[in-house]
């Protein structure tokens, strides 16, 4: 194995056990806030494991949209909504839907990573090839151009619709 | 390394009826900003327009008849997706005429709505058309998002949040879950192409874990959307507290989407794996069938009543998908009976809708008890209720029959025995259907008015043209079926037979 791979799979292990953990905090942490902040920490690892793969327009979208925005619209919709900030012990269900939830989670854990793991067992992605920008934009202004404009009919549906539903009157 | 960049050759005849909804909806945005207060009843005429303009370049492709394949067979402009904008159109028309005084005289954002379903139904047509997975996905979220915010249109009403709210949630948990499958199959195949898709997943013998997965998942997905049980709950909730002509809208059309985008998903991607979804889809038809129908029995909103009778309908119209593997002629049997179903189903259940929405503009209510000694002062709304239940029912000469009789016969042409007991359900089915719709049919014609209130309805001309129209369809296609098949024959989705 190449030295770069040897590096990129140890890289590939330290996020992924960061996101892990990230995730785990996300759903048991008792501040709000907290939770959103950890979400970050979540939403980078994802970012860094597609730089790791050569996915540079991927990566950046990632970060651009995800923890740009999307982020930063969690926490100004706590801001704005909730008056509490701090902790909060309301956020728990009890424990019997704690259980159940639990349970559901494993079940689809066990499935959705059985079934990568017996796909993909035992094969190594071999040389990456730089999945470069330029490529992307050809494709979504020629292959998938269709979508490309429907999506800003839809943006424009959401705007529209989202103003009626927010403001006051 | 060099990047070259190929202009997409773009067909504007095969685009133009989309092309003529989106110019439209721009229009009534333009439209509305200049206008003052008083000129809103503009937007639901120039929406209504729009919808019918955009019939006359889906006859021209119909007349000349050959299939157009866009952006390397991402977009496909054939009779399928010819029958089905059509639908899509005709159903938005109705859906905007019924819409005229309920939203005129609520006074709610009347020119943001007719943009809410001119989006919604562009989406729609986009679906018809889309042989892609990127393009299937756009569609399905331009034509919900504007779905969830018409659930939620009467904002000050608490029952009407609820419905945009759950409807959303539930929406967005399924896309979520539906991604997730797309996801996978891409990994797998390495293509979002449908036709590429096929062959890579049939190249083994059997199914592995992943693909299976992943079929399994996006199907999950579209069985939200057509609220198949059991992801069915948010429906009787949505359908009940938001607008009514919203209602009739998700209910017939948003249904409808669902199922056009399962059809091709099906019947063009996941094609060669039908031994993983055909169980799936069985198992999901025998349960939709018997919950929607046993539930529907013990509604008391007529509503309710036809938001249950909608998921039982969506059972039977999965029911011939489950045997569609069998053989090329099961398969384009089940395709054609399907197409003709959700032609039908459209036009009764849309005028049902239409009477419900005439009924509550007297009495402002729902309530099955409401519509007693309806045929007392109303002899002609109750004349076309009738109609319409009994078309829904399945019972000659309202058209529900031969949309049934088609399922009994694609069911019965597979020959396996998971077809012959899924018919043997579906006529089961039917009868306890019955019970509900006679009940309803028995307040109208027997029961007196509650509190004896029998003044007569004013029916505003935008409804009474929905009911001309959805009673002539109904009554017509019942009695000569042959006008339908005229136009769903000709349906082929690329895959079948092959």
């Amino acid at each position: 194995m190449l030295a770069l791979l040897v590096a990129q799979n140890i890289a590939f292990y330290v996020i992924a056990a960061l996101i892990v953990f990230g995730a785990l905090r996300v759903v048991t942490c008792k501040n709000l806030v907290h939770a959103a902040l950890w979400l970050v920490l979540v939403l980078a690892g994802v970012a860094a494991q597609y730089i790791l793969v050569a996915a540079e327009f991927v990566a950046i979208t990632q970060i651009l949209v995800y923890l740009g925005a999307i982020v930063v619209l969690f926490l100004f919709g706590i801001m704005l909504t909730r008056a509490k900030t701090g902790t909060d012990t309301d956020l728990d269900h009890g424990s019997g839907k704690k259980i159940i939830s639990g349970v559901i989670g494993l079940l689809l854990l066990g499935i959705m990573g059985y079934a990568l793991w017996d796909e993909y067992r035992g094969q190594e992605i071999g040389n990456l090839t730089v999945q470069r920008t330029a490529a992307v934009s050809d494709s979504i202004f020629s292959t998938y151009l269709l979508p490309f404009e429907v999506i800003s009919v839809l943006l424009l549906a959401a705007l529209i619709g989202a103003i009626v539903l927010a403001r006051r009157d | 390394m060099t990047f070259a960049w190929d202009a997409p050759s773009v067909d504007f005849h095969a685009l133009a009826p989309e092309i003529i909804v989106a110019a439209t909806l721009v229009i009534l945005l333009l439209v509305d900003a200049f206008t003052g207060e008083d000129q809103r009843w503009a937007s639901s005429s120039i929406a209504g327009i729009g919808l019918l303009v955009a019939l006359i370049p889906i006859a021209s492709l119909a007349y000349d008849g050959t299939t157009r394949i866009m952006f390397g067979g991402g977009y496909v402009v054939d009779n399928y997706a010819l029958v089905l904008k059509a639908l899509f159109l005709l159903s938005g028309y109705v859906v905007v005429l019924l819409s005229t005084n309920y939203i005129a005289e609520g006074d709610y954002w009347e020119g943001e709505y007719y943009q809410m379903i001119l989006a919604s139904v562009l989406g729609m047509m986009v679906m018809a058309s889309a042989r892609d997975l990127v393009s299937i996905f756009v569609a399905l979220e331009l034509l919900s998002i504007p779905a969830y915010m018409m659930a939620a249109w009467r904002k000050r009403d608490l029952k009407s949040d609820e419905a945009g709210l759950k409807y959303y949630l539930m929406g967005v948990f399924a896309s979520a879950v539906m991604l997730y499958g797309m996801s996978v199959i891409y990994g797998y195949t390495g293509s979002t192409l449908l036709a590429d898709i096929a062959p890579k997943i049939g190249a083994l013998a059997t199914s592995t874990p992943l693909v299976t997965l992943g079929i399994v998942f996006v199907v999950i997905g579209f069985a939200f959307k057509v609220s198949a049980v059991p992801f069915h709950t948010w429906a009787p909730d949505t359908y009940e507290g938001a607008p009514t002509p919203v209602t009739a809208f998700l209910a017939v059309a948003s249904k409808a989407a669902g199922f056009v985008a399962l059809l091709t998903l099906l019947f063009v991607g996941f094609w060669p794996r039908h031994d993983v979804w055909e169980p799936l889809i069985w198992v999901l038809s025998a349960a939709t069938m018997f919950v929607g129908n046993f539930i529907a029995l013990r509604q008391t909103n007529v509503i309710r009543m036809l938001a249950y009778s909608g998921i039982a309908q969506a059972g039977y119209m999965l029911a011939p998908l489950a045997v569609a593997g069998a053989s090329p002629e099961a398969a384009s049997q089940a395709l054609h009976s399907i197409v003709i179903y959700l032609v039908i189903y459209a036009a009764m259940n849309l005028g049902a809708f239409a009477v419900v929405l005439a009924v509550a503009r007297k009495t402002r209510s729902a309530e099955s008890d409401s519509f007693g000694g309806l045929f007392s002062y109303a002899p002609g709304l109750t004349v076309c209720m009738s109609i319409f239940l009994f078309s829904l029912a399945g019972i000659p000469p309202a058209a529900g029959w031969f949309a049934k009789l088609g399922i009994f016969q694609a069911l019965a042409s597979a020959g396996t025995t998971s077809g012959y007991v899924l018919a043997v359900i579906v006529a089961l089915n039917s009868v306890i259907a019955f019970a509900y719709y006679g009940r309803l049919m028995r307040i109208m014609w027997m029961e007196d008015a509650p509190d004896g209130d029998v003044s007569p309805i004013r029916v505003p001309w935008s409804i009474t043209a929905a009911l001309v129209l959805t009673v002539g369809v109904t009554l017509v296609w019942g009695v000569l079926p042959g006008l339908v098949t005229h136009f769903t024959d000709p349906i082929t989705l690329l895959a079948v037979g092959r």
